[in-house]
């Protein structure tokens, strides 16, 4: 059936995740929304003329935007009215490198047009704390966490993956397997890597919950796998994790 | 049928930004019905800024001197060199020249830290920034990048670094701009030009 060529508007709020520029004049953004997931709008003019869209097309934007759908795939941005700005957060580099990182995890883990309700809410509410400068780097594994489950890649700290027994003090680390394996088990998974038994346990009751603080070498190692996990899931590395290392921010 | 050297110039121009098929053909059928010399001279200016334009190896702004020699912003005796001003671009540094009210050196950057982008400080002139402050010489670093989230960026990331040197750093203010409306700028704008507020001047006692 071919689909009547209509011009659809709608209004949706939604978080800026990235923008291009584009041409001389114009930028394309890419939009976390509320109701339609990712999508990618092309915002005439947003270059040139500054009162178009004063302050909304910054990443991190939460905002409720004016979008016209042009046959099926293609969006153009026709107004845009800032909720927040989130810009509090831009005064520090630590969180400036924690919220791009965060809004990278989210453009790379969603997909156009798939609503993600409950995970733009934890994004909106990560970037809040962000701003009130009440998000440290145990509140960012956090959220990674809690990302990836909501996304469906949901990593598995306890029990062992293979024999659910406790993953004990020698654990390794299996991306492809989704997650933490026992000493026992480990010469089954070859391509699995090291992993200490404090830092798989600590991820364990983070995402059951517990909320304490990690000191930094628990942190470290705690980033070292959720890169790994990453990486293997989506292909390729997030390229704001560079970021989090060149300013020294984890 | 067209000739084939015409459809080449047409081509060669329509990569231009911002010039479509249509107004690569206008532009070539204009050059075409010129006297010849307006396309010699403007075929040698081409070469001439590919062939002698360079970047200054001290400031890297965009000179035509002599090779290895710094570029009239960098050489001028009448500038005073214990102020820098750090710009993303050429285009930047041209806008604050313009002011006339900058006397100082210039840093051109040539980009900003773009975390999404992947462009990390070793992609930008800043080891030659920090090589160029060793000298002591400069006092002030104004960082003028833009007012965006990579602008801030870069410039959070100079201020650690240069700091530690006993080096004053300085931003170029953010708020309304002139002739603007209250009532049309956005939330952090507004909200970063109430922190800035100043003073006004104190008045003036009249008898
Ligand atoms: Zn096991
Ligand atoms: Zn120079």
């Amino acid at each position: 059936m071919v689909r009547p060529s209509r011009v659809d508007r709608f209004e949706e709020e939604s978080i800026v995740l990235s923008t291009v520029d584009y041409g001389e004049a114009d930028r394309i953004v890419t939009l976390f929304t509320l109701g339609r997931g990712r999508l990618s709008a092309f915002a005439a003019g947003a270059r040139k003329s500054k009162r178009r869209f004063p302050g909304a097309l910054e990443p991190a934007t939460h905002l409720k935007a004016r979008l016209v759908e042009r046959r099926g795939d293609t969006y153009r941005l026709d107004a845009a009215d800032v909720v927040t700005s989130f810009h509090h957060l831009r005064s520090d580099l630590g969180r400036i490198a924690r919220s791009l990182y965060a809004l990278e995890l989210c453009r790379e883990l969603t997909r156009d047009h798939e609503a993600h309700p409950q995970l733009f809410n934890s994004l909106l509410e990560y970037l809040a704390l962000l701003d009130r400068a009440q998000a440290g780097p145990t509140s960012l594994i956090a959220f990674e966490l809690d990302t990836l489950a909501r996304a469906g890649f949901r990593p598995q700290f306890a029990p062992c993956l293979h024999c659910h027994r406790e993953t004990g003090p020698r654990p390794v680390f299996d991306p492809d397997v989704g997650g933490a394996i026992c000493g026992n088990c480990a010469p089954q998974f070859p391509y699995a890597v090291p992993a200490e038994g404090r830092v798989v346990d600590a991820l364990s009751r983070l995402q059951e919950g517990e909320r304490t603080p990690f000191e930094a070498a628990i942190r470290s190692g705690a980033r070292d796998l959720l890169n790994l996990f990453i990486e293997h899931h989506l292909g390729r590395r997030l390229k704001s994790v560079d970021f989090l290392n060149q300013v020294g921010v984890d | 049928m067209t000739p084939d050297a015409l459809n080449r110039l047409v081509a060669q121009l329509s990569k231009l930004p911002g010039i479509g098929e249509k107004t690569a053909q206008r532009l070539a059928f204009h050059v075409l019905r010129s006297p010849p010399e307006y396309a010699r001279n403007l075929s040698q200016a081409l070469l001439e800024v590919v062939d002698k334009v360079r970047l200054c190896p001290r400031c890297f702004s965009l000179t035509d001197g002599p090779t290895d020699q710094p570029c009239g912003f960098c050489t001028d005796t009448r500038r005073d060199d214990k102020v820098l001003c750090v710009v993303e671009g050429i285009a930047d540094e041209l806008a604050i020249e313009r002011t006339r009210e900058f006397r100082g050196r210039y840093h051109v950057l040539h980009g900003v830290l773009s975390p999404l982008e992947g462009v990390g400080p070793d992609q930008l002139r800043i080891r030659e920034l920090l090589v160029r402050l060793e000298s002591g010489a400069i006092d002030e670093v104004i960082v003028a990048t833009n007012p965006d989230v990579e602008g801030e960026a870069t410039a959070l990331y100079l201020v650690r670094l240069l700091r530690p040197m006993g080096i004053k750093v300085t931003r170029l203010a953010q708020g309304i701009p002139m002739g603007g409306d209250l009532e049309y700028a956005d939330q952090a704008t507004l909200a970063r030009a109430l922190a800035a507020r100043r003073d006004l001047e104190p008045r003036v006692r009249v008898r």
